[in-house]
């Protein structure tokens, strides 16, 4: 019960890179309702690491800048060696989610009723959303419809829960952005449970900075359909 | 419907096919074979230039060098692909290899991470190291 309450048998993956000026606050913040906190700096030219150790988190620092999907691995392979942790979360650096939505979350899980839940913000509330950013999201999720067969109502949401048994399963070889989609592709072929949950996500001056460009999605759209398209049998 | 066109079509399913199935042993040996094939092919066309122009002829095109473009857009198609996919294993193994370096760094700098145990981290093991 008590393992429960204080989520000790949680840990919260946050990627990293160049984030120094807000990772600290998030940090904190998560670090109130979860004790065990992996921050990934990858390869962040900027003090992040630093400022994720001030704010309580171990820190996994790559030597070099891979990505967010390899970022991603690395915490999740990281939090693994815990064999205490059972439930794992994803979080984004730059203080778009709300920590109430990863407790929440979390909470469902232990009900054991799904294996794996992603945020969704058209079930929730995106506060300050651009349009664009809108139109493009709802092509993205027509996109991950066909090329994975997972049907959401947000494609490319960075919150995300998953029980250990899928976190063993996790094995991104796309190292950028593009790994959202072969994250859903694994969900699909793993056979795991998986449901959207509502999460609010906070559009800020500086998410809309840091955030991706929107032409990135035809770089991603076309690494998907090569990789999906010629595929080729694994080694 | 001219040769060359069946010739094209059917080289461009071909290149899929291969990639799709490019960790064949058999195929990667069809592939310097055809490289050899492809010298002769150089070495024969430099001593007697008509023979391009006579095979063109026989597959229904014009001239000689259109027959040599329509096959590099073909081979360059290939070759770029071929290039695509070496890039990508190589940066899935830089990933690989910066990946078990950096927790590596993590667990003898910080410990393994121990959440049940209340910290998130257990000693360093600096001790036990030379």
């Amino acid at each position: 019960m008590t393992e429960q309450a204080a989520n000790t048998d949680v840990w919260v993956v946050v990627r990293c890179f160049n984030e120094a000026q807000v990772v600290r606050k998030v940090i904190e913040e998560l670090r109130q309702s979860f004790p065990n906190v992996v921050g990934v700096d990858d390869g962040s030219r900027d003090t992040s690491s630093a400022e994720m150790v001030a704010a309580g988190a171990v820190v996994v620092r790559h030597p070099i800048n891979l990505g967010g999907g390899a970022a991603l691995q690395t915490g999740i392979e990281f939090a693994l060696l815990d064999p205490d942790a059972q439930y794992f979360v994803c979080f984004d650096a730059d203080g778009q989610h709300c920590v109430e939505d990863a407790v929440s979350m979390v909470e469902r899980l232990r009900r054991g009723e799904e294996d794996i839940l992603i945020g969704s913000r058209f079930l929730g509330s995106a506060q300050g959303m651009p349009r664009n950013r809108r139109l493009l999201l709802q092509g993205a999720r027509v996109f991950e419809r066909l090329t994975s067969g997972v049907a959401l109502t947000d494609a490319h949401n960075g919150l995300r829960a998953f029980t250990r048994a899928f976190a063993e399963r996790l094995d991104l070889q796309m190292t950028d952005m593009a790994y959202a989609s072969e994250l859903l592709s694994l969900i699909k072929s793993s056979g795991l449970r998986y449901a959207e949950h509502p999460v609010t996500i906070r559009y800020t001056d500086y998410s809309r900075a840091k955030g991706q460009r929107s032409i990135n999605s035809v770089n991603i759209a076309m690494d998907i359909w090569l990789h999906q398209a010629l595929r080729g049998r694994r080694r | 419907m001219t040769a060359i066109k069946i010739v094209l079509v059917l080289a461009i399913i071909a290149m899929f096919w291969a990639f799709r199935n490019r960790s064949r042993v058999g195929l990667r040996a069809g592939a310097r074979l055809a490289a050899i094939l492809l010298a002769l092919v150089a070495i024969v066309s430099i001593i007697d230039p008509t023979v391009t122009q006579r095979v063109a002829e026989a597959l229904g095109v014009t001239r000689g060098t259109d027959l040599l473009l329509y096959l590099l857009v073909v081979v360059f198609a290939a070759t770029s692909l071929g290039f695509y996919f070496r890039f990508r294993e190589l940066e899935r193994r830089l990933a690989d290899l910066a990946r078990a370096a950096a927790i590596r760094e993590a667990v003898t700098m910080q410990g393994m991470p121990t959440g049940a145990a209340g910290s998130a981290v257990s000693e360093p093991a600096t001790d036990r190291q030379g």
